[in-house]
This record gives C-alpha cells, structure tokens and sequence, in this order.
C-alpha cells in the first residue's frame, strides 16, 4: 500500500524524515552541534521548526502537502483518526496517570521510561477535543520535525508495540514511533521532544555555571511551562505525590535559572568594570599597548628568565619599542613564529595561576612555568 | 564547554582591530569615552566570533551598531557585515504580547483543582525567570522558544567568559605596566 511503502522502511525517503540527521544532531549536542545543524542539507524541515513562525508556514505547507495523501497516517489521531474512544483506552491502559485529574487512568503498565504518560494522557482530553484544522496541521507539523527525534528516546520498546498492535493495521508505520498511542497526537510528541532538548541544554549549562550543583538534589529534572496545557510537565515519571514533585522540581528550576541570570549579569557587569579599568588606564596604553603587543614577537614566551627580570622588562616594553626590549638581560630564543601576540602569554599565565592558586603576577608565574613549545603548542 | 585558547587569540585580534580604528581620535580624553570605546570594540569582537550564526551575536552587533555605524562596519568588513548590520531581527515581541493579552482574555474559567494551581503558580515562576534570562541575554526577546534561548545562553555565556579572560589579562598586564 502506498503507506506502508513509503514509510514502512524509515530509511528517511520521505518529507519528514529529512529531518533526521539535524534532530539527532540537535538531541545529542550542545550548542556546537546545534550550529552546525542550523545549516543542514536537509535545510527545511527542522530549521523551520526552530527558526521563525514564518518559515515555519512553508514547513506547515511542506508537510500538509506530503500528508494529505496518507490523510490516515498523519492524522494525529485527532480529526481523521476514527476510533479516538479506543484510542482513549488504549492510552489508558498503557499510560501511567499519577494525577488526580484522570480517575479513570488507573493504568498498569508502569512505564519504563522516565518520561511522563501521564502528562501526556491528560494532553490527550484536550487533544481530542480540538477540531480546527490548523491546530491539527500544526500538530502534524510538529510530529513530523520531531519523530524521528522522538524516536531516539523512545525507551519502553514493549510500550511500543503493545501499542501498535492496534494500529498496526492501519499505520504499519507506527510501530518505530513511541508513545504514538499514548499520546495519539504530535502535540504531546512534540511537547515531550521539545523538553528534552531544553532539559538537555539546562544540564549542559549547569554545568557551566558554577553553584548550580547544589541547587537542588533532584537537579535533573527541570519544569517548563507549557504554553497549551494546563500542566506544567517535567521529564520524568514523578514517585512522589504531585504537589510535591511540582513544588521540587519548580523550585530546582526557578534556582538554576536564578543563577543563570546571575552568572551572566555578572559577567556583563564584569567586562564593563574591566572596560572602565583599561579606560582609566594611561591612555596611551590602553589604545597602544596592543600594538606594542602585537609587535611584539614572542620575547616575552622565554621560561628561561626569571620574574623580576620580566617585571622589570615589562614597563619599558610597554614605553620602548621591541628591539630595545630585546636588549634585555633575557636570553634570546630562538625567534619563535607567533602569530599572536605576547598577550599569549598573560593569558596562559592566568590560566596556570589559577590552577596554582596565585594570582600574583600572571606574567611572572606564567612565563617561568611555560616553556615555549609548550606555549607554542598550545596556540 | 570552557573558552579555548583559539577563541580568545581571534577575540583579542579583533579586538585590537576595533581599538585601533579608534587610535586616531585618541584625543577623547574623557574616561567614559574611552571606556566606551573599549566596551564596545569588546562586545563587537565577540560577537564576531560567531559570525553570525547565533541570535545574540545578531542582536549585539546590531545594538552596537546603533551606538556606533563606523565601528561596526569597519570591524565587520568582510564578514557579510552589510547583512548584518541591516538585518532586522524578527519582530515577534510584538505578537507575544497580542498573544498574552488574547489569553488573558480568552482564559476560561477551569476547575481549580490543587494540582492546577499549583501548576499555574509553577508556571508563572518560570515564566518570569525565562523573561528575566530574555531581558539579560541580548536579542532574547526575539527568541521564541525555551529551547533556542537555553541554546542561545550557553554560547553567549562562553563567549562573556572568553571575552572577561582576555579583557582581565589585558588590563592586569597595563596596570602592572603603569605601575612602575
């Protein structure tokens, strides 16, 4: 049948797949690798996803276009699906409700996956209840960029195929994507992809900045709001009561963005003291003293000569010229090509002091432990 | 993801360029002058180092370019600098608000179950510390996603830290200069 062929493989041959390799990119990198993917060869699909609503109309239209002739498959379960009340038990049967909200989601089939069904259960209601076409549309959009992504997750395989059985018959296609059933639309999908990138990224900035380690002993799942829903969903299927789990996980979140924001104001706030610092500075250093640097080739990277001799060198390099510099008591090196200047070498030093704890003199104690190649080396 | 030695080299090399364009007019002796001058040939030169490919670079350069044309074109000659320049960003502030407002409107009165208000206390918490991170980052508020801004955050915050290392290492090694 004409489904089955062109998604029965997943080899990406068709219109949403193109957004494979970006969205794996995307899910397994940090911002490097989110760069690189921003220019992918399979340019439409999923950079009209992140990139401006715009865009993401051509996207909508890409899609639309693609789908409308496997109307069956597409359909998120919402307008074309016809047995949304099995579907309903179906995601009843195998999601896990831990909220109050759904008596009737007593459900067995605890998940194995970290995720939340349940959040995505209730999404379902409201999921159902749509009936405008662009929503739809959107919600197809959205499970077409980030299926394939939405795959890479996927950690209950038997919730897979459990629920695929029953759709099998008529989305053949199914059976790779988790949580099709459960959800029954994109939106979920979508919303679930969407927050383990960000979950991914907060991780990756954790780290970053520093003090947010001990923010919260549960630092491993973050709260975001959800523009749609009603629910605010987290990664990860909570044990605890959900007031509970709601107030940690928010707290842990609020914190560490708390001391995102920190961290940057003060290193904004830093650049501008530094900045006022330099300014203040004698001004002929300030706009020269780059130049002298620049010039400069390389005397400054010698291990050999000790401290004082480099203190003492130093501000009359920054007043002299370089050929008086090297009539300095230093030893000469052999000229050494930098292409950079002897900023080069401050900047190890303050690297080494801080490994050394002393901040003395960066040029003194970097220079001394350095040894050209090193230096070189490093460049 | 820490500075590396190659960002800081390209940082402080357009750096010195911006500072140079500056040399001839050396004669603003007025401290605030120079410290501007020497703030914003930082933050172009670190915005350059992206080249363009991240929002917040897009958005600082075109602040600065705002402050100062000259500089900006000067140091960003050759690297699609007249694209960048008169890009315009994206305006989706204004449908944000539209948005919020049509909610506030639209906003149906649901059953305020224990889980749903905390849920929506959570979610405005979150929501304020997202628009704060926007307000701080440049060109936040033009991102429209959470996923975009965290991404956006990490590398503006690498490049701060790249930018804070050299410029420290720079003014550490002209006072100690200036001292003798």
């Amino acid at each position: 049948m004409d489904l089955s062929g062109r998604f029965g493989a997943r080899s990406g041959n068709g219109v949403p797949f193109r957004e494979v390799t970006g969205l794996e990119s995307l899910h397994l990198g940090g911002g490097d690798e989110f760069r690189q993917m921003v220019l992918p060869e399979n340019g439409g699909g999923f950079t009209a996803l992140l990139e401006l609503p715009p865009t993401r109309a051509v996207e909508l239209l890409h899609s639309s276009s693609s789908s409308s002739s496997q109307a069956t498959l597409h359909s998120v379960g919402t307008l074309t699906f016809p047995s949304n009340p099995i579907l309903m038990e179906r995601a009843a049967r195998f999601s896990v409700i831990a909220t109050e909200q759904n008596p009737n989601g007593n459900i067995s089939g605890e998940t194995t996956t970290s995720s939340v069904p349940s959040n995505e259960h209730i999404k379902t209601e409201p999921a159902e209840t749509e009936t405008s076409d662009q929503a739809a549309v959107e919600k197809q959009n959205n499970r077409c960029g980030k299926r394939k992504d939405f795959d890479k997750k996927v950690k209950s395989s038997t919730k897979k195929k459990s629920k695929s059985s029953e759709e099998n018959e008529k989305l053949p296609y199914v059976h790779v994507r988790a949580r099709r059933g459960q959800a029954t639309d994109s939106h979920s999908l979508a919303e679930r992809a969407r927050r383990e990138k960000i979950n991914a990224r907060m991780k990756l900035l954790q780290e970053l900045v520093p003090g947010c380690d001990k923010i919260h002993p549960k630092r491993d799942r973050f709260w975001w709001k959800d523009e749609d829903q009603s629910v605010l969903w987290g990664p990860s299927n909570c044990k605890l009561s959900l007031e509970e789990s709601f107030d940690l996980q928010i707290q842990g979140t609020a914190l560490v963005l708390d001391e995102i924001i920190n961290h940057v104001q003060s290193l904004q706030r830093q650049v501008e003291m530094l900045s006022m610092r330099l300014a203040s500075v004698n001004p002929r250093i300030d706009f020269n003293l780059d130049t002298i640097l620049a010039s400069e080739n390389g005397s400054l990277m010698d291990g050999s000569f000790n401290g004082t001799t480099m203190q003492l060198a130093w501000p009359h390099q920054v007043m002299e010229t370089e050929q008086s510099y090297h009539h300095r008591q230093l030893q000469q090196p052999p000229p050494q090509q930098w292409p950079f200047d002897g900023l080069n070498q401050p900047v190890w030093g303050r690297e080494e002091n801080q490994d050394h704890g002393n901040d003395h003199n960066s040029l003194m104690v970097g220079s001394a432990s350095l040894h050209p190649n090193q230096v070189k080396m490093e460049l | 993801m820490q500075p590396t030695s190659s960002m800081k080299e390209e940082f402080l090399q357009k750096w010195q360029m911006g500072l140079q364009i500056y040399r001839p007019l050396i004669d603003n002796t007025s401290v605030s002058e120079r410290r501007k001058a020497i703030k914003l040939s930082a933050d172009v030169a670190m915005a350059s180092l992206r080249r363009g490919t991240t929002c917040w670079s897009r958005a600082l350069i075109q602040k600065t370019a705002t402050e100062d044309n000259f500089l900006v074109r000067q140091m960003l000659s050759g690297i699609k600098a007249e694209t960048l320049i008169n890009k315009k960003l994206p305006k989706v502030m204004c449908h944000r608000k539209i948005v919020r407002r049509s909610k506030k409107i639209l906003r149906r009165r649901k059953s305020r179950s224990a889980i749903e208000e905390v849920a929506a206390k959570a979610r405005k918490l979150v929501n304020k510390k997202t628009q704060g991170l926007r307000n701080v980052v440049p060109g936040g508020e033009f991102m429209s996603n959470d996923v975009l801004l965290i991404q956006e955050t990490l590398d503006y915050i690498v490049s701060l830290q790249t930018q804070v290392n050299v410029m420290r290492s720079i003014v550490d090694a002209a006072e100690a200069g200036s001292e003798r």
